[in-house]
């Protein structure tokens, strides 16, 4: 009882796995507005021992493989998310790293923490529509999803992204959009959580959903 | 912060910005923000970045960020204060080097061309560079195909007539465009309410509308203008502002400080 009083009264806490990749200080700043203390690290053993894990990133799937095993955040980040059961949050480039891999750069293998791939968008399902795809689109999120508690069905989020996953055959909870083909916009299963938009680009929708994983 | 009122005005430093507005309360009635750093002359790039952050501290949106940027070092510093994209103009016609440099270094989605464009004496446009005092040479539809075949994302295009004015769009500019271009156009230069901003929305060869005066000078304005334009049924993102207050506890504090 007391442990919980505890808890519910001292700041959340985050840690930020920094490799280099995209602009954290964008999710900082959003996770600062949400008063959550935020650490930033690219120490494998501070990792190890984070309960609360965001994974960000921009650019090329192989080049953050790279840099992860690399600075042996790899190995950090899957023992702590599938040995010690810490949550970790995925955004962007960051969800598809937590995936099986990509065909990005020629096929590079990723964490493997959900059985997803990641490949380019199909160009004929595109037809006229452009890539990346770039700008605000409408997610429709399972309804008992934890990420999405208390924000509208269809609701719009930031999205900048060329390759994309698919919720084929994938168990666990999934958000989906629309561009050309169903994609997986967001996942989430146990301690696992993923969006391939930008919550700290997509307005109150976007810190809503922060705010969701926060307290989980 | 400048207001292009017909000549460059200043109207206050973002420390004036910020005591006058909730800035964050503001960026919850925007899809975008665009932060250009319009000086003459030398440029403070540190000033510009440390106003970046700021801004970017409340603004949860993406940010595009530009003014003399002219090497790949002052792209990445942008982008590191909080910009998503870099908007480039003169470069657009004498750079060519760069613009390649810089969306082999961050994607052409992260590259945004901005073009001054202004009615000449014979009633034809043309285009303008550095800050709007140096006239390009050339027809000024013939450089536009040239600036939509660059590799960058997406096209901003500024009336300097309108600019500052709060009188209305320059549709006219809209006719200098190729056909089927395959990059977003964004429209700038005049919009003074609601209905300007509509104008804009409605001709299908626009896919976003840019204002500074609105959100410069009226308090609740671009968040009331903004309602209008979703109740006229233009399609735009919906978000839900008092849900986040509720979550967070803010609401009270915050409504308190925009009207």
């Amino acid at each position: 009882m007391e442990a919980e009083i505890y808890n519910s009264m001292s700041k959340r806490k985050v840690t930020i796995v920094d490799y280099g990749m995209g602009n954290i200080w964008s999710v900082i700043s959003a996770l600062n507005y949400l008063n959550v203390e935020v650490k930033v690290s690219d120490s494998p053993k501070e990792i190890l021992l984070s309960e609360t894990l965001l994974l960000p990133g921009v650019g090329s799937f192989r080049k953050a493989m790279d840099t992860l095993r690399r600075l042996n955040l790899d190995r950090a980040i899957i023992d702590s998310v599938q040995g010690k059961q810490h949550k970790i949050l995925g955004i962007c480039l960051g969800m598809q790293l937590l995936g099986s891999g990509s065909t990005e750069d020629g096929e590079t293998l990723g964490l493997n923490l959900f059985p997803a791939h990641v490949d380019k968008f199909s160009e004929e399902k595109l037809g006229t529509l452009k890539v990346p795809h770039t700008g605000f689109d409408q997610v429709e999120a399972d309804s008992d999803s934890k990420l999405f508690r208390g924000i509208k069905s269809n609701s719009d989020f930031y999205f900048v992204h060329s390759y994309r996953m698919l919720s084929d055959n994938l168990s666990g909870g999934k958000a989906e959009c629309d561009y050309g083909e169903r994609f997986l916009a967001a996942y989430e299963k146990d301690n696992v959580y993923a969006t391939q938009f930008h919550p700290e680009k997509s307005q109150t929708n976007g810190l809503i959903l922060l705010q969701n994983f926060m307290e989980i | 912060m400048l207001s292009r009122n017909f000549r460059l005005q200043k109207v206050g430093d973002l420390s004036w910005l910020k005591n006058n507005y909730d800035f964050s309360h503001i960026s919850y009635s925007i899809d975008e923000l665009v932060v250009l750093d319009v000086s003459r002359g030398t440029r403070d790039l540190n000033m510009f970045t440390e106003a970046l952050r700021t801004l970017s501290q409340g603004c949860f949106v993406p940010i595009a960020a530009g003014g003399g940027v002219n090497s790949v070092e002052t792209a990445f510093k942008l982008l590191r204060s909080g910009a998503d994209k870099i908007i480039v103009n003169t470069p657009l016609y004498d750079d060519s080097n760069l613009l390649r440099s810089l969306s082999e270094e961050f994607g052409q989605q992260c590259v945004v061309g901005s073009v001054d464009v202004k009615m000449g004496p014979e009633n034809s446009y043309s285009c303008w560079s550095n800050c709007g005092q140096s006239e390009v040479t050339g027809n000024a539809a013939e450089l536009l195909k040239k600036i939509f075949d660059k590799p960058i994302g997406e096209v901003y295009i500024n009336s300097m007539d309108r600019d500052g004015t709060g009188q209305g769009l320059d549709l006219g500019l809209l006719d200098l465009l190729p056909q089927n271009v395959g990059k977003p156009v964004i429209l700038a230069g005049g919009v003074g309410n609601a209905d300007h901003l509509a104008d804009g929305f409605n001709d299908e060869r626009v896919d976003a509308v840019a204002t500074a005066n609105l959100f410069n000078f009226v308090g609740s304005g671009l968040r009331d203008a903004r309602q209008c334009l979703i109740s006229m049924g233009i399609v735009l993102p919906l978000w839900d502002i008092q849900k986040l207050e509720e979550r967070l506890g803010i609401g009270e504090s915050r409504d308190s400080n925009i009207d």
